[in-house]
């Protein structure tokens, strides 16, 4: 039993406390789900619970072990697998843990072996961990922490970078650990976590503010309210079918789901929880992206092949799994990399970089400056503009995103991922753009956070930009978008308007990609274009 | 070669693979030869290949050498790449041997300065000792990845630990550098890549202000490279690492691996021998 009986810990004597009387209980065989929005505490508890990070007063346990021991006993995977991995070669990687623990050799690689085949990724024994892609990383971060043989493990928003496809992958993976007896302590902020969990917990402040079963989490309006889920729409349409009687079950899929809506009469409500689209009108001075049968290829593969984008206008999304050319497609329409053929235009002329504003999907890329005023002023500076409107611009960027004079001083590496995101996004905008491209710009940020951004973006749209949003949560973004493009390996597969994609799986399913739970929802229960 | 993965850091990564040595993937039966093997028969090659001056010793160098590529499935061509760097010395070599000034050349050049047959046999000779060496040193590291080097290297040091040497330090600290070399350069092409992304121009202006534009992408690549740094130790307590007591992973030997050793030892002393 893993016990972590009423914690408290802060980062620094300075800052308050990032946990403060924290107690959970994590039984073999058991997942329980913490939510919380960004800055709660889930990180912190999850390195609290295997040892890493020592509380300044309470304690943790795992079967009688604590301190130093407890790092054997339970298992860590954090959110983003490339700063876990330790070894140049996958089977090393699976390894070093095992060889850590100073077992023979012969286990070592039996339990190399045995972990690599629990995560279908035997084939990737001989790869270098460098050129896997993201999913395929975590899977192997998993491995390697699986081979140590854990009774516990800490799984930290593990598939927060994944893709859809690969994070069904991790949560079987994960549910047969549990099966097998592993307890598994799970930091998650998608709704769909909580459905199957033994208990859920919410962290606020550092606090537990609501701790229970899964279906008293998904009744409860006070959970919902403080895990920061009530502006989530899945959530409140799952809500909305546990408070007329669904239990889990009846909510883990999207084809139960709408049986249970209509065998109870509340498909109008899971409706309009599911909410609406809202298009915006094209000004007539709108600007317009284009990519122009672009082909990119890096060392014969070819990431794009012809791939043509016609006028972008107002918000569109381009979709599809990791490594169908997204990300390619991204940098080619900023004018960052130069296909090998065929063309980016903005307003009809060739998009050089700096033309058209571009925001990574991890917002540490783009910052690299000193202090947040100067990595928003790094911009405006290299298009030579005064120091006088320099700062008017950092200023005005600044305030559009909400951050404080306080933030201005900081460090931009010392901030909160989302405030890193408003960061980057104020660094863009200081520029003024006829035109962003976007990139996973939701990844990693809590629900409250995607709300702010979506409405930031159509913002942006109303101005006059614009918007290319590259992602693979489309479900998410179909509520602000215009167009949908899908890719699929490096070619365009369909495109249609998002409100052919609102309630339709098709797309999707053309596209190889799973069919957003929201959508399929829609479908089933014939929720139109417009709800 | 130049490859890209859409990786989770959702930027397109364009590493150069060339840093990390020559390795080509294969199955030949030189890439399943343990490496410590290979790397102990480089050695006795080496000295070989200086102890060899008799034609019948140079035919069988020549000849296992040829062996050897064949089997590791190694070009020509890509021997003379590897001898490349090396070109400049080379001729020098053979042009200090042949050429002779002061007279008493067998061949008139120009005045006093001729050649000598002697000579000429002499840089041949040096020549094609260095050909030889940089072409068994290119079978061994284009059928051993870097990481099984490392692994040989620090099972072949072990006795150094008696003498109090810590070579399972050594040998982490090696394979980290090997995580580390794609990963610095991932970093570089990112925030090259952010920096041009807001108008930053690397190949416009004076020389000083391009300077200070490179100066402004090394300050954030190791101030993040120091912060992955500090990740990855992390990384490795989660996972038990402290430094001692770790299982050594490279295997005893196979049958198939003593008996190469053993034939090449043999070989190489009739090579110095004949």
């Amino acid at each position: 039993m893993l016990e972590i009986k009423n914690v408290r810990f802060a980062y620094a004597a300075s800052d308050g406390l990032a946990l403060d009387d924290v107690s959970v209980v994590v039984r073999p065989g058991e997942r329980i789900a913490v939510f919380g929005v960004n800055g709660s505490g889930k990180s912190t508890l999850a390195r609290i619970a295997n040892g890493s990070a020592k509380p300044i007063s309470g304690e943790v346990w795992a079967d009688g072990e604590r301190g130093v021991d407890l790092v054997r006993a339970v298992g860590y995977v954090r959110q983003d697998p490339t700063c876990q991995l330790v070894s140049a070669r996958v089977f090393d990687e699976v390894c070093f843990g095992p060889a850590n623990l100073g077992l023979e050799r012969r286990e070592v690689v039996a339990r190399a072996n045995e972990a690599l085949a629990r995560c279908h990724a035997e084939h990737l024994a001989d790869k270098g961990t460098a050129e896997l892609s993201g999913g395929q990383q975590q899977l192997i971060a998993i491995a390697g922490v699986i081979a140590m043989r854990p009774r516990y493990l800490v799984l930290d928003e593990v598939t927060s970078h994944l893709d859809p496809r690969a994070g069904e992958e991790v949560a079987i993976l994960t549910q047969s650990l549990v099966d097998e007896g592993v307890g598994v302590l799970e930091m998650v902020h998608d709704v769909c976590s909580a459905l199957g969990a033994t208990r859920v917990m919410v962290l606020k402040g550092g606090r537990v503010a609501w701790e229970g079963a899964p279906t008293d989490f998904l009744g409860s309006a006070r959970a919902l309210d403080v895990s920061g889920l009530d502006v989530d729409p899945c959530a409140r349409a799952i809500c909305a079918a546990v408070r007329a009687g669904a239990n889990s079950e009846d909510c883990g899929d999207p084809g139960s789901l709408a049986a249970f809506a209509l065998a109870h009469g509340i498909d109008r409500d899971v409706l309009g929880m599911l909410g609406q689209r809202s298009e915006a009108d094209a000004s007539p001075s709108h600007h317009e992206l284009a990519l122009e049968a672009a082909t990119v290829s890096y060392g014969g593969v070819r990431a794009l092949d012809a791939v043509t984008l016609a006028s972008l206008k107002t918000v569109t999304l381009v979709a599809g799994l990791s490594g169908s050319g997204k990300t390619t497609a991204a940098c080619a329409l900023a004018g960052v990399i130069d296909p090998d053929d065929g063309a980016a235009l903005l307003d009809g002329v060739p998009v050089r970089p700096g033309c058209v504003g571009l925001a990574f999907q991890r917002p540490e890329t783009q910052l690299f400056a000193d202090t947040v005023a100067d990595d928003i002023a790094f911009g405006p500076r290299n298009i030579g503009l005064g120091e006088a409107a320099v700062v008017a611009a950092v200023t005005r960027a600044a305030h559009e995103m909400g951050l404080g004079d306080d933030l201005l001083g900081r460090s931009p590496f010392s901030l909160s991922g989302g405030q890193r995101r408003r960061v980057e996004l104020a660094g863009l905008i200081a520029l003024g753009y006829g035109a962003y491209v976007l990139d996973e710009p939701s990844a990693g940020l809590d629900s409250f956070g995607r709300n702010r951004l979506r409405a930031f973006v159509r913002r942006l749209a109303r101005g006059g930009a614009s918007v290319v949003v590259v992602t693979h949560a489309v479900g998410e973004w179909l509520s602000v978008a215009d167009h949908v493009v899908f890719l699929r390996d490096g070619r365009v597969a369909s495109s249609c308007d998002a409100g052919d994609a609102w309630a339709s799986s098709a797309p999707y399913e053309a596209a190889g990609l799973p069919v957003p739970y929201e959508v399929r929802v829609r479908e089933l229960l014939g929720g139109g274009a417009c709800g | 070669m130049r490859c890209v993965s859409e990786s989770s850091w959702g930027v397109v990564l364009v590493a150069s693979h060339a840093a990390l040595g020559t390795y080509l993937s294969g199955n030949t039966p030189m890439h399943r030869l343990d490496a410590r093997v290979k790397l102990v028969l480089l050695l006795a090659m080496t000295v070989a290949a200086f102890c060899a001056t008799s034609p019948p010793a140079a035919v069988l160098c020549v000849a296992s050498l040829a062996v050897c590529l064949a089997v590791s499935h190694v070009s020509l061509g890509t021997v003379a790449r590897g001898l490349r760097p090396a070109a400049i010395v080379l001729v020098l070599s053979f042009l200090a041997n042949a050429v002779v000034v002061a007279g008493g050349a067998d061949i008139a050049l120009v005045g006093q300065v001729g050649a000598s047959s002697a000579g000429i046999w002499r840089g041949t000779l040096a020549v094609a000792r260095i050909a030889m060496l940089v072409g068994f040193a290119l079978v061994v590291s284009s059928t051993t990845m870097p990481t099984q080097m490392v692994d040989a290297v620090s099972s072949l040091a072990r006795p150094l630990g008696r003498l109090g040497v810590p070579v399972g330090d050594l040998a982490m600290a090696t394979s980290i550098a090997l995580r580390f070399i794609p990963l610095a350069s991932d970093e570089y092409d990112r925030i090259v890549l952010a920096q041009r992304a807001r108008g930053a121009r690397f190949d416009e202006g004076s020389i000083r202000t391009r300077l200070a534009k490179r100066v402004s992408i090394f300050v954030p690549l190791v101030v993040s490279l120091f912060r992955r740094a500090d990740e990855l130790a992390l990384a490795m307590g989660d996972r038990c690492y402290s430094g001692d007591g770790r299982t050594i992973l490279i295997g005893p030997m196979r049958l198939v691996d003593w008996s190469v050793l053993a034939g090449g030892l043999v070989f190489t002393v009739l090579v110095c021998l004949v």
